[in-house]
């Protein structure tokens, strides 16, 4: 049927519409809502991401379906939208990154490779014959300017942000963050904040084999993600603290 | 071939004869045409700007027969073959139309019928099960038009009803048509298209024109999306912007339709034009129904089935969830009283119903599935 902008201006992503609109970029980032819920939070003590993966077949491993990503190893990120897209962002980003290790022997302020990939992205919306990534990004870590969290989307945009959800749950997600977020909080708490925004998004009992988790603590300014084990714990906390506010 | 038109009964003969007397009063009433053919447009009644000058053309015209009540008088000038009936003849029922006989257009009965449309059914707001924003709505509407002077300019005018199908906009509306003793016009939004330029917009203006002579009084346009595009459709469709002028003036132009609440229904508000949009005061929003609702729903309709229901309706509410009214009604209930039919059952079992569910939910997951397989 009739599609609700467009006539003939969304076909190619290097004409603009006559109101001063790109629609194909546009039409990307209703791409991103398909995805799943990706959030991510930085406080004094570190940066969280927490993500809600996405199983279409019991057979599948969850394993290897992997939302978060290692960059650098004071770097991670998070993706929502088209999952081959995404793959190929990430590549470049952990290129970029080991790029500028050998050429300045530091390790990549997180807004600079934030910088970089939100440039590959424009770079995709100024061609023929290519199309936008459908792909959003929480890039997250700890570098010497302290705690960095950083959101891009396939406009090439980014922006930097205390804490930040994407994907389809991500409005109901955002209100909880906005609600509780604090600078000074505990990373502990955050990422159960996370995991609370998550859950909420998904709007059913969370499984540690649904959900991903990933830290980068301020004061190893190391990227790691938690274990099963780990993960089921948390949600156990999460569970426990519901109860609490229940009985209250 | 001549027939002997003096023996049939309804035909009036023109005859002098000094039997038949003049009558005083002669009333006619728009009767349509003897023949259409099936399909072509509905029939249409005739009126007069001017009583005096009907009464001269059907003086002129028709002067010298000899009518009695019950016949039929055809127009051969201007609306040829259009047929009047003769209402009353005074005195006596009948008599012969001379240059003294009042003759007088009786638009009374037939304005009534054509307003109260054969719509009417059996359904009251309590059918309708939840969807309490919209109801609210509706009894403002209902005390306005049972108190219209008490407004004033503070009457409600347009109203527009949104959400995904199947979760009674349209159930709604009748239901207030027949709980309002105001008359309705009820629109499919596809019978104000026209087929040449310009005809739309006459449609338009003339459903108002009606509607005001008549008010206070409701219009009800389903499927607005059909009409009330944003006008960038233009290109595709060469009348939006011809009619969207059309419903603007009307809805809140130069016309003070004081006395006439507009309410649409839409699935797609998302495709309506702004300044269309802007002319609503509430743009009432259906949702699909919770689990609360679902029960109640289900429960609604299961009195109302022919056979009996031996299940847990509770259970069954749970599993529904994003299902709306009509897809329990029709999809689940009405599937599951046809397989019950056929199979010669006398009631209507649990596993029934949830075979039905399943069929959907299996649908459902089809078309996710394709979908979302790349998005991650």
């Amino acid at each position: 049927m009739f599609s609700p902008q467009g006539l003939g201006y969304d076909r190619a992503v290097s004409v603009f519409s006559p109101d001063g609109r790109l629609f194909q970029v546009e039409y990307a980032i209703e791409a991103v809502r398909r995805g799943t819920t990706a959030c991510g939070i930085k406080c004094n003590e570190g940066c969280v991401l927490a993500v809600e993966k996405r199983l279409h077949s019991k057979l599948m491993e969850p394993e290897t379906v992997r939302k978060i990503f290692m960059i650098d190893s004071h770097i991670g990120a998070a993706i929502s939208g088209l999952t081959a897209d995404a793959r190929v962002l990430i590549n470049y980003a952990r290129i970029q990154a080991q790029i500028y290790r050998l050429t300045y022997d530091e390790a990549m302020q997180v807004e600079t490779l934030t910088r970089k990939l939100g440039d590959l992205l424009q770079l995709y919306t100024q061609h023929g014959g290519v199309r936008p990534f459908g792909v959003s990004l929480l890039i997250a870590g700890v570098d010497m300017t302290g705690s960095q969290l950083f959101a891009s989307e396939p406009s090439g945009s980014y922006w930097g942000y205390r804490a930040v959800s994407i994907g389809g749950g991500s409005q109901v997600a955002t209100e909880i963050l906005e609600g509780n977020h604090k600078n000074e909080m505990a990373l502990d708490d955050a990422t159960v904040m996370a995991l609370r925004s998550i859950k909420t998004a998904i709007e059913g009992p969370l499984d540690p084999e649904k959900v991903e988790i990933a830290v980068i603590p301020a004061d190893v300014m190391v990227f790691k993600k938690l274990s099963f084990g780990e993960v089921s714990e948390y949600i156990g906390r999460l569970g426990g603290e519901e109860e609490e506010k229940e009985e209250e | 071939m001549s027939h002997d038109v003096s023996k049939l009964r309804h035909v009036p003969v023109r005859e002098e004869k000094k039997g038949i007397k003049v009558a005083k009063l002669v009333k006619l009433k728009p009767s349509g045409y003897p023949l259409r053919a099936l399909g072509d447009e509905k029939e249409q009644i005739l009126e007069t700007d001017n009583p005096e000058l009907f009464q001269a053309y059907a003086r002129e015209q028709w002067g010298g027969l000899a009518l009695k009540e019950g016949d039929f008088v055809f127009d051969s000038f201007l609306y040829p073959d259009y047929a009047f009936q003769v209402v009353r003849v005074a005195p006596g029922g009948e008599g012969r139309i001379s240059p003294i006989t009042k003759i007088q257009l009786d638009l009374s009965s037939v304005r009534k019928s054509e307003i109260t449309k054969r719509y009417k059914r059996n359904i009251s707001l309590l059918d309708v099960i939840g969807q309490e924003q919209a109801k609210k709505k509706s009894k403002i509407i209902l005390h306005y038009l049972k108190d219209s002077d008490h407004f004033g300019e503070w009457a409600p005018r347009n109203v527009l009803f949104y959400g995904p199908p199947g979760t009674g906009k349209t159930m709604l509306s009748m239901a207030l048509a027949a709980e309002a003793r105001v008359p309705i016009y009820l629109n499919k939004a596809t019978d104000l298209l026209g087929h040449c330029v310009g005809d739309g917009a006459r449609r338009i203006h003339k459903l108002y024109d009606d509607a005001r002579r008549n008010a206070p009084c409701i219009v009800f346009i389903d499927e607005f999306d059909a009409i009330g595009l944003d006008r960038q459709y233009q290109n595709i469709r060469g009348d939006v912007t011809e009619i969207v002028n059309a419903l603007l003036s009307e809805l809140d132009g130069i016309e003070e339709n004081l006395g006439v609440v507009t309410i649409c229904v839409t699935n797609a508000p998302a495709l309506l034009d702004e300044a269309l949009k802007s002319r609503f005061e509430e743009e009432v929003r259906f949702t699909l129904p919770t689990e609360k609702e679902r029960l109640e729903i289900l429960n609604h309709y299961v009195q109302k089935l022919p056979l009996k229901v031996k299940a847990d309706l509770e259970k069954l509410a749970t599993l529904t969830e994003g299902s709306s009214g009509r897809d329990l009604k029709e999809r689940i209930l009405k599937n599951a009283l046809y397989e019950a039919i056929l199979d010669g059952k006398k009631i209507i079992r649990e596993e029934m119903l949830l075979k039905h569910l399943d069929v959907i939910n299996i649908q459902k997951r089809e078309q996710d599935k394709k979908a979302s397989r790349i998005f991650s």
